[in-house]
């Protein structure tokens, strides 16, 4: 007997609300499908009535959490299709805004993960430590969210010696606080058994549905686009491409984890070497008819603008596409034959940009056939009681360290 | 193997196929083919030159025509492969059985440039609203919004 269950969509504040419907067979789910398009807002469109200067905070506002992403990927499109080359120090400033944003990403994503698996205090810690993060973000650029440090040539302002130091100081506390972590991932097993085996895509899969980001590296594929094709100063930086074998969210957040200690060791090596100059330089406003194909490493995945100018002040044509896009095939391959329980944990281990949503979800009793309303919470709080019953082979698995 | 190296080998291998190919930014190798080709050219890039992640499908209005880029990477070179289709007949294959992640690109387009996608394995749409009138593909160029005026219920 089958059953259709429709989690979402959800709040309409919240870029990228999706509406999730499972056919179900018990608890086993047999069939899933997106319905995308609750916060469609025609960015494309409004793009192409824009200047390239007001285009970039247009970009930066697809996103809440990769602002940043966003207008990097837009600016160094544009910068290519103008010939301009960025002034160096601007380019260091802009990568070390990327690393920070990555690392705030990661922090919230470890957070979300840990409740989504019913660890709460995880949640707690992480968020407390990405405050770290978000307070150099606000100190630095005078944003918390839409920092708005890009601009055709460089970025809008400079950093100075003193908080120079004072990220290098954060930085301390952050990497002996995500060691930490580490030494609890590896020594709980509750944590890890709850992961392990979870949301399973094999790597033929995760290529064949052309996944991105960590959903793709946990899968085993070293692919990275600040290796693959490096953009802005990230042929200068040595760092690892991080990757996982195990195929699960356990292999997600491995992945993410190491990104972070990578990210950190970056940030360092960004600040420790950053250029004497000037942190812009001019722009033209027009630009020449051509195109350009931008990339770039968000921290859920690869990130791609396609422009293509037509000499006036405006583009032609703006296309974006989002890391997440590229991973709802994946995700519904990764639902498929999976528990009902494991949905929240499944969905949240793509990082979608939807975080903090109160989702609804409508279920029908296979024995009674009635049925009843629950609350995103409550939905957990079942998922949670159902794997404290249950007696899990998988408890003995190891942290893949 | 770098871009000049795939360059070679697709105006080698495949120079029958496609109508022309061009170095167009570093890493980046722009490729224009015949509508009927795409489907064999595609699986050509995929099994021979390991490109295998479709990161999008690009619509572009250009009037008389749209163009369709498919945006093909691997891990050193992208490839921009282009298809025209005239607008008084705007069909393009679906190229899902080859990377079967490009369902909901083709979705996309769809909805937004009002292209029939032959083959489709799932015509639904994908963005749109439900009550979204037909013939109406926001992309366009001729598409123009106008804002309906407001009607309360109930009101005056």
């Amino acid at each position: 007997m089958e059953f259709k269950v429709s989690l979402g969509p959800q709040h309409p504040a919240l870029h990228e609300a999706v509406s999730l419907r499972m056919t179900l067979e018990g608890e086993i789910i047999r069939d899933a499908d997106l319905k995308l398009g609750y916060s469609h807002r025609g960015i494309e469109k409004l793009a192409e009535e824009r200047t390239f200067t007001q285009n970039i905070y247009l970009t930066e506002r697809i996103c809440g959490i990769c602002s940043h992403s966003h207008t990097t990927c837009f600016v160094q499109g544009v910068e290519q299709l103008m010939e301009l080359i960025p002034a160096r120090r601007g380019l260091y400033i802009r990568t070390l805004i990327a690393e920070l944003e990555r690392v705030h990403s990661h922090l919230l994503w470890l957070g979300v993960a840990g409740q989504e698996a019913g660890f709460e205090s995880f949640f707690m810690y992480t968020w407390r430590d990405r405050e770290v993060v978000m307070d150099i973000l606000d100190w630095i650029t005078g944003n918390r969210v839409h920092y708005a440090m890009n601009t055709f040539g460089g970025v809008r302002r400079d950093i100075d010696e003193l908080q120079k130091k004072k990220i290098l100081d954060s930085l301390d506390l952050l990497t002996k606080r995500t060691e930490y972590y580490l030494k609890i991932g590896a020594n709980e097993p509750t944590f890890v058994g709850r992961l392990a085996g979870v949301g399973k895509l094999s790597r033929e899969d995760a290529i064949a549905l052309c996944a991105v980001g960590p959903t793709l590296r946990a899968s085993g594929v070293p692919m990275d686009v600040r290796k693959d094709d490096p953009y802005a100063v990230y042929n200068e930086i040595p760092f690892e491409v991080c990757t996982a074998d195990s195929c699960d969210v356990l292999g997600r957040a491995v992945v993410r984890v190491k990104e972070l200690i990578q990210s950190y060791k970056m940030i360092e090596f960004l600040l420790k070497n950053l250029p004497d100059g000037p942190f812009k330089v001019k722009a033209p406003r027009k630009v020449k008819p051509n195109e350009v194909y931008s990339r770039y490493e968000a921290p859920r995945g690869e990130n791609v603008h396609y422009i293509k100018s037509n000499g006036s002040d405006k583009p032609e044509r703006l296309k974006v596409r989002a890391p997440t896009l590229a991973n709802y095939t994946a995700t519904i391959k990764m639902l498929k034959n999976g528990f009902i329980a494991d949905i929240p944990l499944i969905f949240a281990a793509i990082d979608p940009c939807i975080c903090c949503a109160e989702r609804l979800v409508q279920l029908d009793n296979p024995r009674s056939g009635e049925s009843k309303v629950l609350s995103f919470s409550q939905l957990r709080t079942m998922a949670n009681d159902h794997y404290k019953k249950v007696n899990l082979l998988k408890k003995e698995a190891v942290w893949p360290f | 193997m770098n871009s000049e190296a795939i360059f070679e080998k697709i105006n080698g291998e495949i120079k029958d196929k496609i109508l022309e190919a061009a170095i167009a930014a570093p890493r980046r190798i722009s490729v224009k083919v015949e509508r009927g080709q795409l489907l064999a050219v595609l699986a050509y890039l995929k099994d021979q030159l390991q490109f295998t992640h479709l990161a999008t499908i690009s619509g572009v209005d250009l009037g008389e025509n749209f163009e369709v880029i498919y945006h093909l990477s691997n891990d050193t070179t992208t490839i921009l492969l282009r298809i025209l289709t005239p607008r008084a007949e705007p069909k393009i294959p679906s190229v899902c059985q080859v990377i079967p992640g490009a369902i909901l690109y083709e979705r996309e387009l769809q909805d937004m440039f009002g292209l029939l996608v032959e083959n489709i394995p799932d015509p639904r749409r994908l963005l749109l609203c439900d009550d979204w009138p037909q013939g109406q593909y926001p992309l366009r160029k001729d598409w123009k919004f106008n804002r309906p005026a407001e009607i309360i219920p109930g009101g005056k």
